[in-house]
């Protein structure tokens, strides 16, 4: 007789799956069936270690520069889930959409009081133990009209940024507004893609961290909605704003 | 279940595993060091798949920012961190493909599948699982071998692989299907005695 091909072909499609060789639906069902069980789940990593070895075969190839540009544009608006470690201290004042609202409002005079409420306030109470220094900066992003577009407030303790829109001027239909940080004297780096409904959250790397800084600037151009391809601002500048804080 | 790596390779798989663990603790220079070693890997992959330029940029960009976005899902006692980069590539095509491409084979792709190329590499310079499945496929005839192939690097339907190759898809299916179970049995045998 032949192999028992009809005794068992539900086996089968866990390696189908990693083949690749399921139409979309049966693609699904094998996703769902993964969510919900292990050993569908362990079978696809099996068929995976098994079928992936044949990807050896196919020649590199590099990407053109853009692509990283892009990604790194994405990638600044990363809205990151709360990782399990820091749920607690994600759910406390720096998510609390309420306070960004208000600091929206009148921006420039709330953003000033802010900072001296942030910068000073916890210096005035020094009795605290070892309460690490908080440093925070604050810009006020102005727009060609006069009109404060966002506000960017960067809680350098923690690396992350918050950006949350004012009066943002409305962009035509294709284009996004892209976030940058111009350090005193140097090309622009690009920070991420922002939004103009509601707040952004930015983790702020390495690169960016040790740029922030009084001598430095925030601006925001006009780009495709995902990001300049070339990595430098490709559209004109709609607003600007200095960095204050220490 | 632990990913079996070969002596020659583990060195780069243990650092890739490393780089991602801290991807997802949100380090971006790791980021940029993963995007650096494996991004030509993953566009050759696209490429393969899509056949078109901008379209594989598009699906690299998209697995890079889901790399980010869920580096913490990536389990190093249960996959190796490339076996896990390429699937997230490959899911990344096959799913632009059932989107974009559901009826018809393009030329381009049709093209690709008559050569299913890529050719096998000189087997001296692959890992010990490639060269593993190359014995197993061995054992196959020679239009199972090469529906197999045809299959992995077009990420073809069955309907649209029997559409080209001009046979009924049943005789698709049989011949996609016998191949995996014959293979299943020798990998398993050569997992147990290498």
């Amino acid at each position: 007789m032949n192999t028992p091909l009809d005794h068992e072909p539900e086996d089968l499609r866990y390696a189908e799956y990693v083949l690749g060789v399921l139409d979309a639906d049966a693609r699904a069902a094998v996703e769902r069936e993964m969510a919900a069980d292990p050993h569908a789940a362990d079978e696809v990593m099996r068929w995976q270690r098994y079928l992936l070895p044949l990807a050896e075969d196919i020649t590199d190839s590099a990407p053109p520069d853009r692509v990283w540009s892009r990604i790194q544009g994405r990638i600044g608006q990363t809205q990151s889930l709360p990782r399990t470690t820091d749920i607690r201290e994600r759910r406390g004042w720096w998510s609390n959409l309420f306070v960004w609202r208000s600091f929206a409002f009148g921006a420039t005079a709330v953003a000033a009081a802010c900072i001296i409420a942030l910068v000073l306030f916890p210096r005035a109470r020094v009795a605290q133990p070892a309460a690490p220094a908080i440093a925070y900066m604050a810009s006020a992003i102005t727009q060609t009209d006069g009109q404060v577009g966002w506000t960017a407030t960067m809680d350098i303790t923690h690396a992350r940024m918050i950006v949350v829109p004012a009066k943002p001027q409305t962009l035509p239909t294709g284009r996004a507004p892209e976030l940058w940080l111009i350090p005193a004297g140097q090309k622009p780096i690009a920070v991420g893609m922002i939004d103009s409904g509601a707040p952004t959250n930015i983790k702020l790397d390495k690169a960016l961290l040790t740029r922030i800084g009084p001598d430095a600037a925030l601006a925001v151009s006009v780009e495709p909605p995902s990001g300049s391809p070339t990595g430098q601002p490709t559209g004109p500048v709609i607003g600007k704003g200095s960095i204050t804080g220490t | 279940m632990i990913a079996r790596m070969t002596p020659e390779s583990s060195d780069r798989a243990l650092a890739l595993a490393r780089e991602l663990q801290a991807v997802a603790d949100g380090d971006r220079s790791a980021f940029a060091t993963l995007y650096k070693r494996t991004s030509n890997k993953l566009f050759g992959v696209c490429m393969q798949m899509l056949g078109d330029r901008g379209e594989a940029e598009d699906a690299l960009q998209e697995v890079y920012v889901s790399v980010w976005r869920s580096a913490d899902t990536f389990d190093a006692t249960r996959a190796a961190a490339m076996t896990w980069l390429i699937t997230l590539a490959r899911n990344q095509c096959i799913d632009r493909l059932r989107r974009h491409r559901e009826v018809p084979l393009e030329d381009a792709t049709a093209t690709r599948l008559v050569d299913p190329d890529p050719e096998p590499p000189a087997l001296t310079e692959t890992s010990e699982e490639r060269r593993r499945l190359e014995r197993c496929l061995g054992v196959l005839a020679d239009q199972q071998k090469d529906a197999v192939r045809a299959a992995f690097f077009s990420g073809a339907t069955y309907n649209q692989l029997a559409d080209h190759v001009g046979v009924p898809l049943a005789t698709m299916k049989s011949w996609i299907r016998r191949s995996l179970i014959r293979l299943r049995a020798c990998l398993e045998r050569s997992e147990t005695n290498p």
